[in-house]
């Protein structure tokens, strides 16, 4: 999509100036996908929200040290994205179960009845079961290609490999998957 | 690797088709026959990833929120360099403050140091502020490039001196006027040296400042011996040795 990687550019270049606006507008057309690579990560929708913000907010404060030559922006946001869920990880192990008192604002107005919660719930937690159960390099090339949509070129900077390389991933990955579901699928039955 | 590039670009083409209903897995395998045992599970993956993708979205109405609450944030960080820093945090109305402010603060600055300055041109031996003195002098002398002005600045400077003089007696400062005369001396010295460096083309002006040089020596002498008159037995032995100093410096003339 050039026009959406031209449109990149120039909100790049108002937002390292100090354009919050700009920035704004780069968070609102990729925060979803970032938003989505987290959750499908992890067990609460809170904790990807909050991390989604904290992904931007690192990016805001790297901005000016940014330049385009070295890595597109998309695949910078991502590797930032999976550094701070990295350390996320890391900081869970070591906490408590987060309150939902201590969560900002505007994350604890979620919509949802508790009824629909807990099913919602149930069914996030068979989905990162199954993920969970492929290989890291696995879950991480079919997260970031059918999940965030990224493109091969994409997934293929965010994970440091060559595009031929995130073929091959992706072509096994996908298999792994199916057979996954069925033994799953036997499982339960 | 060919089938792999082959269903990667079938998964690719198709999916967005699979995913708004326009075709199904069936109708794809159909297409496509001869790679329907590897093609089928990996796209009943895509399909389920699919499913995942809406499941994991956000919740209505999150992406404005949280925009909003990000550059809240942002706005409440300082900004990226200092010059971004300076523009963002001053107002037109801080601008003005901080103008009149750093005007205000230079004002007080110069007065100061132009206080500094003529407490230390009126200060004597026994002040603090007389090397401070010594030092405007030296630089003056080194900023001043004509001859006879130079050589002025040095008939000024020996009358200075004498003048130092006099005022270390009257305050009783007996035992700072041997340095004192060593300076008188020094000045002499520098200016008949001047003197002699006049340059050819101007003879004029040398002899005109050889007869102020004179005045100044003979009002010098005059001054010490009226202190003389004036002075108690202490100080005399450094009078008597200032004025054989300013004596010399006539002979020197001579």
């Amino acid at each position: 999509m050039p026009g959406k990687l031209d449109n990149d550019h120039e909100l790049i270049k108002k937002a390292q100036r100090g354009d919050v606006t700009a920035f704004g507008d780069l968070y609102e057309s990729h925060a979803p996908a970032i938003f989505r690579y987290l959750f499908s990560h992890l067990d609460n929708q809170m904790d990807a929200e909050d991390l989604t913000g904290e992904v931007f907010l690192k990016v805001w404060r790297s901005l000016p040290k940014y330049t385009e030559r070295g890595v597109p922006f998309l695949a910078f946001l991502f590797k930032v994205a999976r550094n701070i869920l990295v350390d996320h990880y890391r900081k869970n192990n070591n906490l408590e179960t987060k309150d939902p008192e201590e969560m900002d604002g505007y994350s604890a107005e979620v919509i949802s009845e508790p009824i629909e919660l807990v099913g919602n719930q149930i069914e996030h937690q068979k989905i990162l079961r199954v993920l969970h159960r492929l290989r890291t390099d696995y879950q991480s090339v079919l997260t970031l290609r059918f999940i965030s949509e990224l493109s091969p070129e994409e997934t293929a900077q965010v994970m440091n490999r060559s595009v031929g390389a995130i073929r091959v991933l992706q072509h096994r990955a996908l298999a792994v998957l199916r057979e996954e579901l069925d033994n799953i699928g036997k499982h339960e039955d | 690797m060919k089938i792999e590039r082959q269903i990667e670009q079938i998964i690719n083409t198709y999916s967005p088709a699979i995913s708004s209903g326009e075709e199904s897995l069936e109708s794809i395998l159909a297409m496509y026959p001869q790679l329907a045992n590897e093609l089928r599970p990996r796209l009943e993956a895509v399909i389920w990833l699919q499913q995942v993708r809406l499941s994991v979205a956000t919740r209505p109405g999150f992406i404005h929120d949280s925009r909003k609450y990000l550059e809240a944030q942002i706005k409440s960080m300082p900004p990226h360099s200092f010059w971004q820093r300076l523009f963002k945090t001053l107002t037109p109305r801080r601008w003005v403050f901080n103008f009149a402010a750093i005007t205000l603060m230079i004002i007080s600055l110069g007065a100061v140091i132009n206080d500094l300055i003529l407490t230390a041109r009126l200060s004597i031996p026994n002040e603090p502020l007389y090397s401070t003195k010594l030092v405007i002098e030296d630089i003056q002398l080194a900023l001043t490039f004509n001859r006879k002005a130079k050589t002025d600045l040095y008939i000024q400077l020996s009358n200075e001196r004498t003048t130092e003089f006099v005022e270390l007696v009257l305050q009783g400062d007996y035992e700072y006027l041997p340095s004192a005369t060593r300076r008188l001396e020094s000045e002499i010295t520098a200016t008949l040296d001047s003197l002699e460096n006049f340059p050819i083309h101007e003879q004029d002006n040398k002899q005109a400042t050889l007869v102020k040089l004179r005045e100044t020596l003979t009002n010098e002498i005059f001054m010490l011996n009226m202190l003389k008159w004036t002075s108690p037995p202490s100080a005399l032995t450094g009078i008597n040795l200032a004025i054989h100093v300013a004596q010399s410096g006539i002979v020197a003339l001579h």
